[in-house]
């Protein structure tokens, strides 16, 4: 049985390549037919956050990318409620939310976590 | 125990040293690196063109001597690697940039490598940041 | 399942041991290396009552005591919590 692998995505969407790359390893997985879950924490929520316009600093839109996790097989896409409500941002249709007692649940139950 | 190591910073960051030292431990305990993975900043650690101080340590020449003389499967992630202007003789080639700056022991190759690592691996262990 | 968190930077300009410290269970371990190392000086972290182990070079380079409640290991020491531990998430 493949190994399952929990990425968590704490980068907002505009500090640079981080928030991309970290969604690449995700994608890849998906490619790869692995069992994949993405968690957005801490600024990493601000991914999810609606009417971004990427094309006003020039750069590529990552809420396209976001959006093909379903063509990949990626359905285990999760943010967290805390990050969420600090930052203002009401739960997305995208991610479910989940509380700090089942994001510790989460992480237990991967083999393997990739924290960026 | 099978580790797959990820680095994600550069040589001149603490986290590069301590990858380093972490991976050198685990040889000495006998335990067994199925690859090393440089992704994001981590491609820097893979430069050629690092030249470290006399008086400080040059830990991409220690990475890639600790590569060598173990013979381990180093892999650079390609897509990072492009886009921070880590080239091997190949893809200096096809882009047309006059610099190579990444050369054996490291391989170039996609993320793939790092999810076939895992899925090889006992542990994945990660280091960057500071 | 237990994780061991290893973190490197420092508690006092940074969220990554808050969100670490809201989010890790009962048999999991924090590891402070680098600027993390400075995280013994954090009471958060003393009061959470969570295990927690310094990487030895970092708290020497930095003068700072181990408190009764932590302990240190050096690069053996965490190949074997790496190992002890279920999986290993660091707070890159």
């Amino acid at each position: 049985m493949s190994k399952s692998l929990l990425v968590i995505s704490r980068q907002a969407p505009w500090s640079g390549p981080s928030a991309r790359e970290a969604l690449d390893i995700v994608l890849a997985g998906g490619a790869f037919d692995l069992p994949i879950g993405l968690l957005f924490l801490d600024d990493g929520v601000f991914q999810l956050a609606p009417h971004q316009d990427a094309k006003a600093v020039q750069q590529k839109d990552l809420g396209a990318n976001l959006q093909a996790l379903g063509l990949f097989g990626i359905d285990d896409v999760f943010a967290c409620s805390h990050s969420l409500a600090e930052r203002g941002l009401t739960p997305p249709a995208s991610a479910q939310p989940l509380g700090n007692e089942d994001i510790c649940r989460l992480i237990d139950r991967y083999d393997q976590v990739i924290t960026l | 125990m099978k580790f797959a190591i990820a680095l994600y910073s550069a040589a001149h960051t603490p986290s590069s040293r301590r990858a380093l030292l972490f991976a050198q431990a685990a040889l000495a305990g006998g335990h067994e690196i199925v690859r090393l993975f440089f992704y994001q900043d981590g491609v820097y650690s893979a430069s050629n063109n690092v030249v470290a101080p006399q008086d400080e340590q040059d830990i991409a020449r220690q990475w890639r001597e600790f590569v060598s003389q173990h013979q381990l499967d180093g892999v650079v992630c390609i897509a990072a690697a492009l886009r921070r202007g880590v080239l091997n003789a190949e893809e200096a080639t096809r882009y047309q940039r006059s610099a190579v700056n990444l050369e054996a022991p490291w391989a170039l190759s996609g993320l793939g490598q790092l999810h076939d690592a895992i899925q090889d691996a006992d542990r994945l262990i990660c280091f960057g940041g500071p | 399942m237990s994780t061991l968190h290893v973190l490197s930077h420092s508690p006092f300009t940074d969220s990554r041991l808050d969100s670490c410290l809201r989010l890790c269970g009962r048999e999991d371990a924090i590891l402070l290396c680098g600027d993390g190392a400075y995280g013994l000086h954090s009471p958060a972290l003393h009061t959470k009552g969570v295990k927690v182990f310094v990487l030895a070079e970092d708290m020497q380079a930095r003068n700072l005591p181990l408190p009764d409640w932590a302990d240190s290991v050096d690069y053996p020491g965490f190949v074997q919590l790496s190992i002890d531990y279920d999986k290993v998430n660091t707070w890159l």
